[in-house]
């Protein structure tokens, strides 16, 4: 019944996310700081401490390494995604419709009105960004604007509204740059250890304990299993935003057609999205990489497929 | 040692007014912003539709009978507007429905369908409207959760006394959705 307080709820649940995940990242960086730093003092020296000084050094830069990037990825982080996806500002004069459309579902959400922004290509995409309610914006490619009629154009901006209102856009900046680090740290683990080892192999082997042999294992599982685990969270929780954000551009726009008929006619355009970025196709509203005819299966997949979307959509019974 | 338990129960009830009041301040201001937005688009709808109006006049060179209409709705709801949600809901629902028989008579029309100037001011007109229904959408669910707030217990106890009462939501008739009949000449 209340419908205001549906998105409320959620902005407040992905803020509490957002912290969560930050914390946690912030604690991994540090983890692996620490292995990195305690399995190089290891190698070096003829004994395994317990409590290394290396690692607690390594762990500390860790740390204020994973704060900094994640204080500048919200600062910066929807101004380079936009960079990127050379999305432009526009204004009223030059695409009325859109612009109308979008200040509709920005009246329906009860938020400022973002940016309107348009991508020169003819492929069929949105994507929402900003990390806060006051910076937002949503960009369209000028394929959507010339194909899609006015109620499907609302569907699709209702849909990144609610990215918007739910503060999606602000999430899965934080999910990216966690993913992000926790990749660039399990690689420079493994460069280490082959570094690590090219200097072991040249001391004398008996005098390796092998405490080493054991932390070094670890290590490598650690570097190896790492990065795909937090890919698969992150591309687990960016296909549940999907379905929310699917649900609440319904209940926005009160017209669920309007959406099914354009999610139809994105899956079904034929037209590439050259340039695209593999950093950014989980922000877009279908997969700009992917090919839609085939289905979006395993872990990886950023969306979920199309006609699942689309049975679901039926299924709200508005 | 019972000042003590005295002295934290007022706390405790203290804390809980004071959550309370913010609670039902939040509600009711952002109920109150839905609603000055309801009303910055009805006044903007009442500016454009003489305009859309006098535009369609002069591409057909002669007053038709639903313009007439148009006008004399839009004027009805001007004077309705300055009484409150309740009272101006009939008379803005009777120009929403004028306004679609607008509409239906610039479909019916070529050389009205084509003229730039016509269409320019539809699209202003028709998200206007939008604009309108999203804007009451997001009013009556406000409403709704601020209300039901004030009426859920234990805030139920204190609402009245600290000044929060009921709010009304905009309700237009159900006439709106009828599709409007379109007389040609």
């Amino acid at each position: 019944m209340a419908g205001a307080t549906d998105f409320v709820a959620a902005q407040k649940a992905n803020r509490r996310n957002t912290l969560i995940l930050l914390i946690a990242l912030t604690v991994l960086a540090a983890l692996f700081g620490y292995l990195i730093g305690w399995v190089f003092q290891s190698e070096t020296s003829d004994e395994v401490a317990a409590v290394s000084s290396f690692g607690l050094a390594a762990a500390a830069a860790m740390a204020i390494a994973s704060i900094g990037w994640s204080g500048l990825s919200l600062a910066f982080g929807s101004r380079l995604v936009n960079a990127m996806a050379e999305a432009r500002e526009i204004r009223k004069e030059d695409a009325p419709q859109l612009f109308n459309v979008v200040e509709e579902m920005s009246i329906a959400a009860g938020v400022p009105m973002p940016k309107v922004r348009v991508m020169e290509t003819d492929a069929l995409n949105a994507f929402a960004s900003g990390t806060s309610l006051s910076n937002a914006s949503i960009a369209v490619t000028r394929g959507l604007m010339n194909s899609l009629n006015r109620d499907e154009l609302q569907g699709v901006v209702a849909h990144e509204m609610s990215h918007i209102a739910n503060l999606d856009t602000r999430y899965m900046t934080v999910v990216g740059v966690t993913v992000g680090l926790i990749a660039l740290v399990a690689d420079m683990i493994l460069r280490t250890l082959q570094w690590g080892s090219f200097s072991g192999s040249r001391r004398d082997d008996d005098k390796k304990s092998s405490g080493t042999g054991i932390l070094v294992i670890v290590l490598i599982v650690v570097a190896i299993l790492a990065p795909i685990a937090a890919k698969a969270v992150q591309m687990a929780v960016s296909r549940q935003r999907e379905y929310l954000a699917d649900a609440t551009s319904v209940q926005f726009t009160r017209n669920p057609n309007g959406l099914i008929q354009a999610l139809t006619k994105l899956a079904a355009a034929a037209a590439p999205f050259p340039g695209v970025s593999r950093a950014t196709q989980h922000l877009f509203i279908v997969n700009p990489i992917q090919t839609f005819t085939e289905k979006s299966l395993a872990l990886m997949a950023t969306h979920p497929d199309v006609a699942d979307r689309i049975a679901r959509l039926r299924n709200l019974g508005v | 040692m019972t000042t003590w338990i005295v002295l934290g129960i007022v706390v405790l009830i203290g804390l809980w007014l004071i959550m309370t009041y913010n609670g039902l301040v939040g509600g009711r201001t952002q109920a109150q912003t839905a609603w000055s937005q309801i009303d910055v688009q009805l006044k903007r709808r009442h500016d454009l539709i003489p305009n859309l109006v006098q535009v369609v006049k002069d591409a057909m060179g002669y007053e038709q009978e639903t313009l007439t209409k148009v006008i004399q709705a839009r004027n009805a709801a001007v004077a309705a507007g300055a009484a409150g949600p309740a009272q101006s809901a009939p008379a803005e629902a009777a120009l929403s429905q004028a306004t679609r028989g607008l509409f239906a008579l610039v479909e019916s029309y070529p050389q009205l369908k084509a003229n730039d100037n016509v269409k320019q001011l539809q699209e202003e007109l028709t998200t206007t409207e939008n604009k309108i229904a999203f804007a009451r959408q997001f009013y009556n669910d406000s409403v709704a959760s601020y209300n039901v707030r004030r009426q859920s217990f234990p805030a139920v106890l204190a609402a009245a006394s600290l000044g929060f009462g009921p709010m009304e939501l905009f309700n237009m008739p159900e006439t709106e959705r009828e599709v409007p009949k379109v007389a040609l000449r």
